[in-house]
């Protein structure tokens, strides 16, 4: 499977050493210095090269694992890759640790005392296992499928894991989105359709706000960290310019050309003050606001668009009026000539006014001085990097990419995991509207999103909300909490504590854990020890002893790292599409096996693995063999070898020679060419855009608002589904005074969410945790750098206050009422956790005021911070 | 005659230490060594602050300090240009420690074996040792035992012995097989490159042609072979910030 070099390993024949004194030496190295002679091996090494993938982050560099004699003994990046093009970070390098590492889990665990304390373990056998997990899942299924949760933290073939399975057992699922981005990405597919957030077009873009992206330490939009610096520092040689919005500088480290070190939590306030500057000064596309958004659109005194009946019977439809200035009338939008921008008009006996005057009224009051106030930034600076962004977009300017026109405007925003505050929705929607303002979504060297315009199936569905009465399930889909619904494990965990309160009848009783920490990476852990204590059976998948694991799993079914075959895996980078797929560099080592593998024996034990609807037939729905008129189609009634699947899955994408070709280090990567300028830029997509008109007014909002209204909800739940975005404080500020200090956390380049604090290697760059402090504000305190501190949380809604001990760091890049603590430590399963320190998910809140309007987690928090503590 | 340098890009380093840590892995040294390693540094006061990073390998000089004070010969420069340690030759007298001006000297004070990880670690594991033919660490690279060049010595580290020096090899291994030292293939941003600056003609010196470049501590007169491109020399008002658990 390997392509086997050979390299003259003995240069001298000094046979002077016996046997075993050489092995000795060959694998410890000498233990005396000079004189020792020169230590022979006997036989020259075999050494090959597999092609594979990382396995650490979320977007799976290609590596070649480099052996000797079958010992993995390094990982390189993969060069034909155009994901990482032969490089790799940190964590892909030290990756190799965990391979070897004897603290995985060796073999399937079977819990010997009680939940909700460290466990006590038993070796079992995979068959026992498997059958207590499918006896367990399957008692609850029969009665009702959707009271299992199949909950995951990253997935690393959604085809066998979130899809194929998932359905043939037809299971509730949960993600980690919530604790993500995802109200930044619920954001984008309300306002342009897509499903992601915000990145520029670096081959061409020459202005970017870096708006609380975190250049040089993780990832951002899609990729992880390595893809988009490499874009990055090549728009640097280009000259490319870029404002960094964070309040920390570490972020950017010395890419900033300038700085706005923004407070935490006000980014809509920002976002509406560019909005309001760049109409200040007219810089407006007024043609693609005109077509391409619902700018135009007619809007009556009751917030509601102005709409006409057209058609009869079923065919009937209720059409969006717009006023066409060629026949001085209101017309469905579809028909108009020549839709009016501006203005207000008499319709039908009514006053009604463009959603864009109402816009551009409503950002009327957000002006720069207002938003300084607010952001801690200085209006001559709001406004100086909203001119810059409207100067350099070159509103009407065309350029020719592979022999396609297309609108050029060389400005866009890069924004992911910023989402993740109490107002993310609404701020994300309108960083989307600063690119709108100026025609910039879509087009050349402007703002993208996705790499190419598939609609979103929530775009549609966003349309119309159809607000329920209780009882709801127990992720409230469709409840007059969150008309727009991430999934969010820290509500479930609250539901699953008081189901009452939310109208609530039936929790889930059983839960498979796939690759998901929620106890060492969610918050907030309160809620997550009460609650996952009240599942009547866990099994947890994992190739390590989770901290969930350690305190709730009934099983554990060890899982491989890299040493299995997955997939299929992008390789694409943006600009080049290409597919790959991670190939076992050794056998599974212990008694772990790959997760497909453990999907098939556990779909089998349940009795759902052959036939229709099984998961054979689901994998091949899921890879899209379904149809077999290819001929290629998986068994579904045999249990085939994963290299098998993925043997058929090749070969119906025209690779002749099958998964051999993946195998094979001189191919392995599937490049299938560059991404054409007709996928990628809306303006010249067909339809443009995908057909999604762009929501600058968002009327569905204010609707679903009243529904909560008229269905008795709170006013912490309605009151951010407006349909223009306004500004309000967020609840953290009510917080008394003396919690002085926003908490924010981040991610460090070391580190993945909470699975590499482990690693030693990784563990020796970033050894634990530490709270950045200005030195300014801890001189007020009376802390010194490296001095012991102690930060106390507090709940503005409940007035419950959580504290944590560390370390101060000082730190001259960070606002002074702000202080930072990296996320990824707090574990205690791996001996190396050992005085790592705690994770700030510990005292951070969940639930009402602490979350989106989207049920989407917010990292934002108030603290005191005092010298001293138990460190 | 080929005359090996190394360009470090400080217009592109984003300090994500991946070149220390591919450096480890490649030349499986022992915890908190770093043959090559990367300052992180903050300087002003906010909100005017700055922050720069700084790798800093071995500079393989010309006019090489420690291989003057070496009284065995141990630590001697090729004709290429690259400045290599024979631990057979070593006897850990430390004179290069102290004659260099970079730092970038490390003393093995333990056996090798007992300086990988062992508090996070068992190697002794049996499973691990199936797994990896006992190798300490797992990863441990037989190449680096081998006898290199034209003075056939065990210059790419050899087995780090206890009691003998160590640095940056350039990874001479890979550079004497026509490859690339591992910190500089791993970088994802091509803020390193390497090659002969001899022929005109090699990608390294056309970029050396087309930028600007400085050494680190000029002004002692050691002649690098590591040339700096972008930001500027370290000062008195940086602070080293996020230090690894490293020995400096």
């Amino acid at each position: 499977m390997a392509v086997v070099t050979r390299r003259t390993f003995v240069k001298t024949g000094a046979g002077a050493l016996g046997g075993a004194a050489a092995a000795q030496s060959f694998l410890f190295g000498a233990s005396s210095p000079a004189g020792a002679g020169t230590p022979i091996a006997l036989q020259a090494p075999v050494e090959d090269v597999v092609p594979t993938t990382c396995w650490i982050g979320k977007q799976d560099c290609g590596m070649l694992a480099h052996r000797v004699d079958g010992r993995v003994i390094k990982f390189e990046g993969h060069p034909a890759n155009p994901r990482n093009n032969g490089t790799l970070c940190p964590k892909g390098q030290a990756q190799i640790v965990s391979l070897y590492d004897p603290n995985r889990v060796k073999w399937p665990l079977v819990r010997t005392n009680a939940k909700g304390e460290p466990g006590e373990w038993r070796r079992a056998s995979w068959d026992e296992a498997l059958e207590m997990t499918a006896v367990a899942v399957n008692e609850v299924r029969e009665r009702d499928p959707s009271l299992v949760l199949w909950q995951k933290g990253r997935s690393k073939a959604k085809g066998f894991y979130d899809t194929a399975f998932v359905k043939a057992i037809g299971s509730s699922k949960l993600g980690h989105g919530a604790y993500c981005s995802d109200t930044g990405y619920r954001a984008l597919e309300y306002t342009i359709g897509t499903h992601a957030v915000l990145h520029p077009d670096f081959r061409y873009t020459n202005f970017m706000l870096s708006w609380g992206w975190n250049i040089t330490n993780a990832g951002g939009n899609k990729f992880c960290w390595l893809t988009w610096p490499q874009h990055m520092v090549k728009a640097r040689d280009r000259g490319m310019k870029i404002a960094h919005i964070d309040p920390r500088l570490r972020s950017a480290g010395p890419f900033a050309d300038e700085w706005l070190p923004i407070r935490p939590g006000t980014d809509l306030a920002l976002a509406l003050a560019m909005c309001h500057e760049l109409i200040a000064q007219d810089y407006l596309d007024r043609p693609y606001l005109t077509a391409y958004t619902n700018a135009a659109f007619l809007v009556k005194s009751d917030g509601m668009f102005a709409k006409r009946t057209v058609g009869e019977g079923d065919e009937a439809e209720d059409l969006p009026l717009v006023w066409d200035e060629a026949v001085s009338a209101a017309v469905p939008f579809a028909e108009a000539q020549s839709p009016a921008l501006e203005g207000s008009y008499d319709v039908d006996g009514e006053r009604v006014t463009t959603a864009f005057d109402l816009f551009r009224e409503h950002v009327a009051q957000y002006t720069p001085e207002w938003a300084a106030d607010v952001t801690g930034l200085p209006a001559v600076q709001i406004r100086d990097v909203a001119t810059e962004f409207g100067e350099n977009a070159q509103i009407g300017s065309t350029i020719v990419v592979d022999g396609v026109e297309v609108p050029y405007r060389p400005v866009g925003i890069m924004a992911y995991h910023m989402a993740q505050q109490e107002l993310g929705f609404q701020a994300l929607r309108t960083m989307t509207m600063v690119p709108m303002l100026v025609g910039a979504v879509g087009a050349a060297g402007g703002q993208l999103s996705d790499f190419t315009w598939k609609i979103h199936n929530n775009y549609p569905k966003f349309e119309k909300f159809e607000v329920a009465d209780p009882p709801y399930d127990f992720m409230l889909n469709n409840s007059k909490y969150f008309p727009i619904n991430t999934g969010f494990p820290g509500m479930v965990a609250k539901v699953m504590i008081d189901p009452e309160r939310y109208g609530v009848e039936d929790l889930p009783e059983v839960a498979i854990l796939h690759m998901v920490n929620p106890l060492g990476s969610f918050t907030s852990q309160p809620e997550f020890l009460e609650s996952y204590g009240k599942f009547k059976f866990v099994a947890v998948i994992s190739p390590w002893l989770s901290e969930t694991a350690d305190y709730f799993a009934d099983v554990v079914l060890p899982s491989a790292t890299i040493e299995k075959y997955e997939g299929p895996i992008s390789a694409t980078n943006q600009y080049i599409e290409a597919t790959t797929l991670r190939i076992p560099p050794m056998d599974p080592l212990f008694e772990s096996k790959g997760e497909i593998d453990i999907y098939m024996d556990l779909s089998e034990k349940m009795g759902v693995l052959f036939g229709e609807g099984g998961y054979l037939d689901q994998v091949n729905g899921a890879l899209g063999l379904e149809d077999d008129l290819s001929g290629f189609a998986i068994p579904t009634d045999r249990k085939p070898t994963v290299r098998e699947i993925f043997d058929t899955w090749a070969k119906a994408q025209g690779i002749e020679e099958g998964v051999a070709f993946f195998e094979d280090p001189q191919h392995s990567v599937f490049v299938k060419g560059a991404m054409s300028p007709t996928k990628m830029y809306g303006y010249v997509t067909d339809p443009p855009f995908g057909g999604a008109l762009h929501r600058l007014y968002g009327d569905s909002l204010l609707d679903a608002q009243r529904q909560m209204q008229a269905k008795g909800a709170d006013e912490i739940y309605w009151q951010d589904y407006t349909a223009l975005p306004t500004w309000r404080a967020p609840t953290m500020d009510q917080s008394p005074d003396e919690y002085e200090f926003y908490m924010i956390s981040y991610h460090m380049i070391e580190h993945k969410q909470s699975r590499t604090s482990f690693i030693p290697l990784l563990a020796e760059l970033a050894p634990g945790t530490r709270v950045d402090i200005n030195p300014a504000a801890a001189a007020r305190l009376g802390i010194e750098d490296g001095d012991t501190v102690t930060i106390e949380s507090h709940n503005a809604v409940t007035g419950e206050t959580r504290s944590m001990t560390t370390t101060a760091a000082f730190c001259e890049g960070i606002r002074p009422d702000t202080v930072g603590v990296p996320h990824h430590f707090g574990l205690w399963t791996h001996p190396q956790n050992e005085g790592q320190g705690p994770s700030p998910n510990e005292i951070f809140f969940t639930g009402e005021g602490y979350m989106a309007m989207t049920a989407d987690q917010s990292f934002h928090v108030k603290v005191r911070i005092s010298k001293g503590g138990d460190a | 005659m080929t005359k090996y340098a190394m360009i470090v890009d400080l217009n592109r380093c984003q300090g994500c230490r991946a070149c220390m840590e591919a450096c480890k892995i490649e030349n499986n040294t022992s915890e908190a060594m770093f043959w090559m390693y990367v300052f992180r540094f903050e300087e002003g006061t906010y909100p005017d602050t700055r922050m720069s990073f700084l790798p800093r390998p071995c500079q393989h000089c010309d006019n090489a300090p420690c291989v003057k004070v070496c009284p065995t010969g141990s630590r001697f420069k090729r004709e290429d240009g690259i400045v290599l340690t024979d631990p057979d030759r070593c006897i850990g007298c430390r004179y290069c420690e102290l004659a260099c001006p970079y730092g970038v000297n490390y003393f093995n004070w333990q056996k090798p074996q007992e300086a990988q990880y062992a508090e996070a670690i068992d190697w002794s594991d049996p499973d691990i040792q199936d797994a990896t033919q006992g190798a300490v660490p797992p990863y441990k690279n037989p190449a680096l035992d081998e006898l290199w060049g034209t003075e056939q010595r065990r210059t790419a580290g050899g087995s780090h012995a206890k009691g003998v020096m160590e640095k940056c090899t350039f990874c001479v291994h890979r550079v004497e097989e026509g490859g690339q030292p591992a910190c500089v293939e791993t970088c994802p941003v091509t803020a390193l490159r390497f090659g002969d600056v001899d022929d005109p003609d090699t990608p390294i010196s056309r970029f050396i042609r087309e930028h600007e470049t400085w050494h680190l501590l000029e002004e002692a007169g050691t002649e690098p072979n590591v040339l700096y491109v972008g930001g500027k020399p370290p000062s008195h008002g940086y602070r080293e910030v996020e230090r690894p658990k490293a020995r400096v």
